[in-house]
């Protein structure tokens, strides 16, 4: 449970030592990337707790969605259609699907857990 | 064993997205802490890089000074200088041969009424050619030469045994020629018509000469002179050891 937090500090630690610095115009892109990331390790945790999750699906769909997005805020740039919108919100919307759900569940667990210690 | 590998891939997503994270943050968050100073921070922040930019220019302009100097030192060594001094003394002197804007003086005898008496002439009287002189040097002529003969300031014109020589030069046949170089092309205008209506062309024709004033020309040529320079009255000045 530790483990992915810890990875999540450690990753935030590298970036912010290595000081990279992406050009203005390419932010949008990796700001899509991010949320496709963000939506599919949400995508992940839920699967894992409704233990539904496999591993390929899970690696395929990160870097999948990540590049899909990419390339949607790219198509949009060049055809003047802010496409990167569509992806902001189907990220957005699955995002607050996958909590929603992932809460219930934490939800469901505690009080079950509950219940067996007062029965016990 | 699957957990495990589970929470490896967990891993190192969260380490990826971390990264991505972080590096957007950078991205978007360019000015790192706000600016906070007031006015007379900023003025006196101002001041500090305004004092920072004289110093620079001083530096450069000293750098530049420097260049100049070597280039100077290099370029105008003394011997340059002397040519220089040299090549100039001898254009006043009149040791080069100058061209340049001017104006052509023909003075050919009358022949169409010689009158009673007279003889055709074979030469001019030196009279004549020292007031055409004094004439031109009014009118700003620079450099003349007669008959070839160029004249400076030494020059001496005089008549032995009635014929006319300038510097040894004997003029026995006529016409001959009188060039004259002038600063510029307006010069040569402006001298051309003060000869026109000069007194020196009545006077040579009392004399039974023509003066006739040829139009200006761009590119008149002087020749240089060509006898050696006597200096007999004249000598360097001695100061302290000095040249």
């Amino acid at each position: 449970m530790w483990l992915p937090i810890l990875g999540l500090i450690v990753g935030i630690i590298i970036g912010l030592l290595t000081e990279i610095r992406i050009p203005a115009e390419y932010s949008n892109y990796l700001s899509i990337a991010v949320l496709a990331a963000l939506d599919t390790l949400f995508g992940g945790i839920r699967a894992n707790l409704q233990n539904i999750y496999d591993e390929k699906v899970f690696v395929s769909g990160f870097f999948f969605n990540i590049i899909l997005a990419a390339s949607l805020a790219f198509l949009g740039v060049h055809i003047g259609v802010d496409l990167y919108l569509a992806a902001v919100f189907a990220f957005g919307v699955r995002l607050f699907q996958n909590i929603a759900v992932i809460r219930r569940i934490l939800l469901t667990k505690w009080a079950s857990n509950k219940e067996k210690l007062e029965k016990s | 064993m699957d957990r495990l590998k589970s929470r490896l891939s967990f891993t190192l997503i969260a380490v990826i997205l971390g990264f991505m994270l972080a590096i957007q943050f950078q991205t978007v968050k360019k000015p790192e802490e706000r600016d906070t100073r007031d006015i007379w921070q900023l003025r006196e922040a101002l001041l500090k890089e305004k004092e920072i930019q004289a110093n620079l220019i001083a530096e450069i302009r000293s750098n530049e000074e420097k260049l100049a100097a070597y280039e100077s030192s290099r370029e105008q060594s003394k011997e340059k200088t002397l040519r220089d001094t040299l090549q100039e003394l001898k254009i006043e002197v009149g040791l080069t041969e100058i061209t340049g804007a001017g104006i052509t003086l023909v003075i050919e005898p009358v022949l169409e009424d010689p009158g009673i008496g007279s003889e055709t002439k074979h030469t001019v009287p030196s009279e004549l050619l020292r007031r055409l002189l004094n004439e031109l040097n009014m009118y700003q002529a620079k450099y003349v030469s007669i008959d070839g003969q160029r004249i400076i300031n030494t020059t001496v014109i005089r008549e032995i045994q009635s014929e006319t020589k300038i510097d040894g030069h004997s003029i026995k046949s006529l016409p001959i020629e009188v060039k004259v170089v002038v600063n510029d092309m307006e010069g040569a205008e402006k001298l051309y018509n003060n000869l026109q209506v000069s007194k020196s062309r009545d006077e040579f024709f009392i004399e039974g000469f023509r003066l006739n004033v040829l139009t200006p020309s761009p590119s008149i040529t002087v020749p240089a002179y060509e006898n050696p320079i006597r200096i007999r009255f004249m000598e360097p000045v001695k100061e302290g050891g000095g040249s």
